[in-house]
């Protein structure tokens, strides 16, 4: 905590409570302790002091109550030469400020000097007067009606949150566009205060911006106790829609910390006052963006992130006022954490999931990246903060219009994230729904991943104006729609430049080269945290897939780090993080946390799992498995059949009448349903001889994964391992199987009995 | 031989629900109506606490309904046009609380306005004192738009808003939030899409007890015994402690038994369905009452008849 800081809070606090006490003593005197006292349209009495003490100020006499409990948050100003953590005597000296000036405008309603008069502003919309007319004046608190109805598009989500604007803007035109800025982002704006005496109503006055709640915009008040008003607000929010009850006074705190997206703009000089105010907006949660030069709180605690950040005006880069004002209210939204919605994805073709499978043939392509020709690739990377500027989309190099019909050119489709919760782990993850996102645009196909990307682009949609910058912007909405949760910004370089392309490709085969390096470093036993999927407990009600980093989900789909970005996403969603807990088994892969999740999430139906052995409590199935594993008790071993497989194989049945036996949510020791990738996993049934057990393999699987079997051959140390499996074209009974297996020499002959 | 009669412990408890609130409450309902607080499975009287029957809400609609059978029409007869009067028959024919259906539009094609919505909610609200549960018409921007104006006109009185859907959930909550209402989480037959709902919505502040959930039924013969299931499951989770699943759970039985060919044909059938309205009595009538067996706690119906048979089969079950 800045000393600087706490010094003048702590001084602005006692000031202000010291002009209060001596305010209300005059007014007792002259006006009698009796006089009612009441903010108009409200149920909350005045609402801080209401939320704070449960007290119900009702004459200026309940008033005393008050401002003696503000004497008592009161603190001396740190001593020059004593430095201790001034966090909490800031914070007391905020809410003594707020009660202070809660009491002052008290005060001034009693006396009828609320709301402020202003000749000459026609509020479009505000909190009635009957003795006012609604003309001449600013609004004051704010009724309990408007409260309501901001106050559900507040929790709904349609308004993301509020900005109190307090002081003067650097210049008229700044004001205005600060103001345009928020509006332009749906966030409510309150203005209260001065800077020498102007006050950002005056500007916004001048410039003849319509203020009101039909515009968003209310003016409170000129001064900075008129603050109070949006504190106040934010306080009978958490009462009306946190459900909370008066004095509940923490909790309504925390309430306004999660739920109601704040802050503070502190325009021009900040005197004590101001920062008195600052702390008390800081208890709830709501940090403050100053644009002048004041020492900044940094690390978060109270407030989500940072407390107090400094962003002086001269110093914005920018060419214009917008601009600067669009960098300001951008990064107030990031300290706050606000979130950028997009529902809409801005293309010129028709855009959804519906197309997703769509086939642009070569006759009808306008253009191609990638294939045969040309190479395009794709690559997603996590980047500092401040590094990101979002919405940023950029087109280098040569158009689409430099291209012939039918032509083809390199690309490149460079994507920087940047996010609070983002993680390098999660680049791969978002990386593969480049594939989704682009195909779901009309006449748009996209195939592959990484280098061996191949986009093309269809003739009817170069017609309608789809351009290489739509890539972009399909790429843009759906990221901030889809995973919002751990996408803050993303800026977007579309490259088709020769040699910002071939810089950018090493990069990216780096980038792609060391996940791989990391995906084999992966673990079990490196990580704590396995996660569950339960997606498809809506047909199979009893089943748990447990994802460890070496085994997948059992439909391919879902590997460790989908699962750990998706919880990320979706923290109430089907994928839950399971801690591993006490390990009770190594060998066939026992963990305390697996089985106490597995039975709470299978109601009970499954006791004990283990991660590694088919022989004893395997991972339950649901039906959606790429593989079916099963044992040959002749053979010693195990086979392993694909689902694109139609024979029959020498268990005596085919896949469809395994799944049978396999699915169903039921540990069937013996038979187990798998992904394709955890074959090739070196905990693929370790605890029972791992990968030498198989002795027939569904040829299907052979072909299309030669590859990776070929590296796991070798790491077994039987690099003819592959050859020495049957398939279905060998046999597909288990005399023939073992007259083969007898014939190649397999290893699982001569490996431990299985039974 | 005396057969001994197993009896399972459960550890878990439904959520007790009470919807509408009586003048001391802040509304202006004669009484309220609570479900749930079960400690064990449908009418499993000897294994534990089974404090409140299953209810019957009956549902009327805002406008004459123009997709309904001639047969349901025929029974409420001219009541139909007006809902005040047919929440009062609705009533009188034994309904425990009241289900107003809002209208996406009024004679042929104008919208519903807001100010419709409130003023049909308050015809009802002053022509009957049951608890009142209103849906809206069932397109996201109307739902929003027609259940906060019906919100703030009821402001107090603990009614029961629908539908919540995981797309569509979190103005209804809010509106509910601000008003002390109810609402009513709709999930598509799943255990876990269920409780994810309840989750999220219980996430925005609203406590377990202001929520009802509706699993989504069907009717006999098109998947009922699929709704059945999760619906037992449900329960089942419940009372084994899960505590996003201890909600009561409503059922929309009369919509469901009325969309199918059983009830809505009366010619060109077989034969051997029998006459068509008795047919289509028993229809919602024998979804009711195996809803019922499944954990329902307030079932949605339509016809009168059916509703009286049901009552007869609450009534026994309920042991009196
Ligand atoms: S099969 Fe796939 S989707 Fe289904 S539960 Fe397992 S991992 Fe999840």
């Amino acid at each position: 905590m800045s000393r600087y800081i706490a010094t003048r809070a702590i001084r602005g606090s006692n000031a202000l409570v010291a002009e209060a006490e001596a305010l209300l003593k005059q007014a007792v005197e002259e006006k009698g302790a009796d006089t009612p006292v009441a903010f108009p349209n409200t149920a909350y009495f005045l609402p801080v002091t209401f939320g704070m003490l449960a007290h119900e100020v009702n004459t200026l006499g309940d008033l005393e109550f008050s401002l003696a409990h503000a004497k008592k948050l009161l603190h001396p100003l740190p001593e020059d030469n004593l430095w201790v953590p001034y966090l909490g005597e800031t914070l007391d000296s905020g809410m003594a400020t707020l009660l202070a000036a809660e009491a002052i405008e008290g005060v001034r309603f009693a006396y009828g000097e609320e709301p402020t008069l202003y000749p000459g502003l026609e509020l479009a919309g505000s909190t009635s007067y009957p003795q006012l007319n609604g003309t001449g004046h600013l609004n004051g608190p704010i009724d309990d009606i408007q409260l309501r109805s901001w106050g559900i598009q507040l929790v709904d989500g349609r308004m993301p949150g509020f900005a109190a604007l307090v002081g003067a803007a650097h210049s008229n035109e700044a004001a205005v566009a600060i103001v345009r800025e928020l509006q332009r982002r749906n966030i409510l704006t309150f203005l209260c205060g001065n800077t020498n005496g102007r006050s950002v109503i005056d500007q916004l006055h001048e410039e003849g911006v319509e203020m009101g709640y039909d515009t968003y915009i209310v003016p409170f008040g000129t001064d900075t106790i008129s603050a109070i008003y949006p504190l106040g607000f934010a306080t009978r929010s958490a009462l009306t829609f946190g459900g909370l009850k008066a004095g509940q006074w923490r909790d309504i705190l925390i309430y306004n910390k999660f739920r109601v997206f704040a802050f503070v703009l502190a325009l021009g000089e900040v005197d004590d006052l101001k920062y008195a105010a600052a702390a008390g907006a800081i208890s709830y949660g709501f940090p403050t963006i100053a644009d002048t030069v004041i020492p900044e709180i940094l690390p978060t605690g109270v407030t989500r992130y940072e407390h107090v950040i400094s962003m002086p005006w001269n110093e914005i880069e920018a060419e214009t006022e917008e601009e600067r004002a669009a960098k300001m209210v951008q990064r107030a939204i990031e300290v706050r954490g606000v979130k950028v919605k997009i529902t809409e994805v801005p293309v010129p073709v028709a855009y959804g999931s519906a197309f997703e499978g769509e086939v642009v043939r070569r006759a009808d392509m306008r253009a191609e990246f990638g294939g045969k020709n040309s190479r395009a690739f794709e690559y997603l990377l996590m980047a500092p903060m401040d590094e990101v500027e979002d919405g940023k989309i950029e087109l280098i190099g040569p158009g689409l219009d430099t291209l012939d019909e039918g032509g083809s050119m390199d690309l490149a489709l460079v994507v920087e994230v940047a996010g609070r919760k983002m993680q390098e782990d999660f680049e791969p993850v978002l990386e593969r729904q480049f594939h989704y996102f682009i195909n779901g645009a009309s006449g748009i196909q996209h195939i592959g991943q990484r280098d061996i990307t191949w986009i093309r682009i269809s003739k009817a949609a170069a017609e309608k104006g789809f351009d290489l910058k739509h890539f972009g912007d399909i790429l843009y909405a759906r990221f901030h729609a889809d995973f919002g949760a751990i996408v803050d910004k993303l800026q977007i370089k579309i490259i088709t430049d020769p040699d910002l392309h071939a810089e950018w490709l090493a990069k990216a085969r780096e980038a792609y080269d060391f996940r791989n390096r990391r995906l084999a470093d992966l673990t079990d036993d490196a990580v704590d945290t396995f996660y569950s999927c339960i997606l498809c407990q809506s047909f199979a009600p009893t089943h748990v897939c447990v994802v460890s980093p070496q085994r997948l989900g059992l439909c391919g789909a879902y590997n460790w780090l989908d699962c750990k970005a998706s919880y990320e996403i979706n923290p109430t969603g089907p994928n839950q993080p399971i801690q591993k807990g006490q390990c009770l088994d190594d060998d066939k892969g026992y963990f305390a946390g697996v089985n106490e999740y597995a039975k709470m999430a299978s109601q009970g139906t499954v006791e004990e799992v283990t991660m590694y052995s088919i022989m004893e409590n395997p991972m339950t199935a649901c039906g959606c498995f790429e593989c079916i594993v099963m044992v040959i008790p002749e053979a010693n071993g195990v086979m392993v059949v694909s689902r694109e497989d139609p024979s029959m194989t020498p268990a005596g049945m085919t896949f469809s009448t395994l799944a049978g036996i396999a699915g169903g949510g039921l540990q069937t020791p013996g038979i187990m349903g798998v992904g394709k990738f955890y074959l090739t996993s070196p905990k693929f049934v370790s605890a029972d001889g791992g990968f030498k057990r198989i002795v027939w393999m569904s040829s299907f699987l052979k072909e299309t994964m030669a590859e990776e079997f070929k590296q796991v051959a070798e790491r077994e140390g039987d690099p003819d391992l592959i050859a020495k499996i049957a398939d279905e074209t060998i046999c597909t009974d288990v005399e023939g199987l073992l007259a083969y297996l007898e014939s190649v020499g397999h290893p699982a002959l001569t490996m431990d009995m299985m039974f | 031989m005396t057969v001994e009669i197993p009896v399972e412990k459960w550890s878990g408890k439904v959520i007790e629900v009470a919807l509408g609130a009586t003048a001391e409450e802040g509304g202006t309902r004669t009484h309220a109506v609570t479900v749930g607080g079960q400690t064990t499975l449908p009418f499993l009287h000897f294994e534990g606490a089974i404090p409140y029957p299953p209810r019957i809400a009956i549902e009327i609609s805002d406008q004459r309904p123009g997709d309904w059978s001639p047969l349901l029409l025929e029974a409420w007869g001219d009541v139909v046009k007006d809902p005040a009067a047919w929440a009062k028959a609705a009533e009188e024919a034994g309904a425990e609380l009241i289900l107003l259906q809002l209208s996406l539009t009024k004679d042929g094609d104008t919208p519903v306005t807001v100010a419709d919505a409130q003023a049909v909610t308050r015809q009802v609200l002053d022509a009957t004192g049951l608890p009142l549960i209103v849906f809206g018409p069932g397109q996201v921007d109307a739902d929003n738009e027609l259940l906060v104006a019906v919100a703030e006109e009821a402001s107090g009185e603990r009614l029961l808003l629908g539908i919540c859907e995981e797309k569509n959930y979190r103005t209804i909550v809010a509106a509910a939030l601000a008003h002390n209402h109810l609402v009513t989480a709709r999930t598509a037959m799943d255990v876990n899409l269920a409780k994810q709902l309840n989750i999220l919505i219980s996430d925005m502040g609203l406590p377990l007890n202001r929520i009802v959930m509706d699993p989504t039924s069907a009717a006999l013969g098109y998947g009922m015994e699929y709704g059945y299931s999760v619906m037992e499951r449900l329960r089942i989770a419940a009372l084994q402690g899960d505590k996003m699943t201890q909600l009561p759970m409503l059922v929309t039985v009369g919509y469901e038994a009325w969309r199918q060919k059983e009830s809505k044909v009366g010619v060109g059938v077989p034969e051997a369905w029998g006459e068509w309205e008795e047919r289509a009595i028993l229809w919602e009538t024998l979804t009711t009452t195996t809803l019922i067996e499944s954990g329902a706690d307030i079932v949605i119906m339509r016809h009168p008849e059916a509703v009286r048979r049901a009552r007869v089969f609450i009534d026994r079950l309920m042991g009196k």
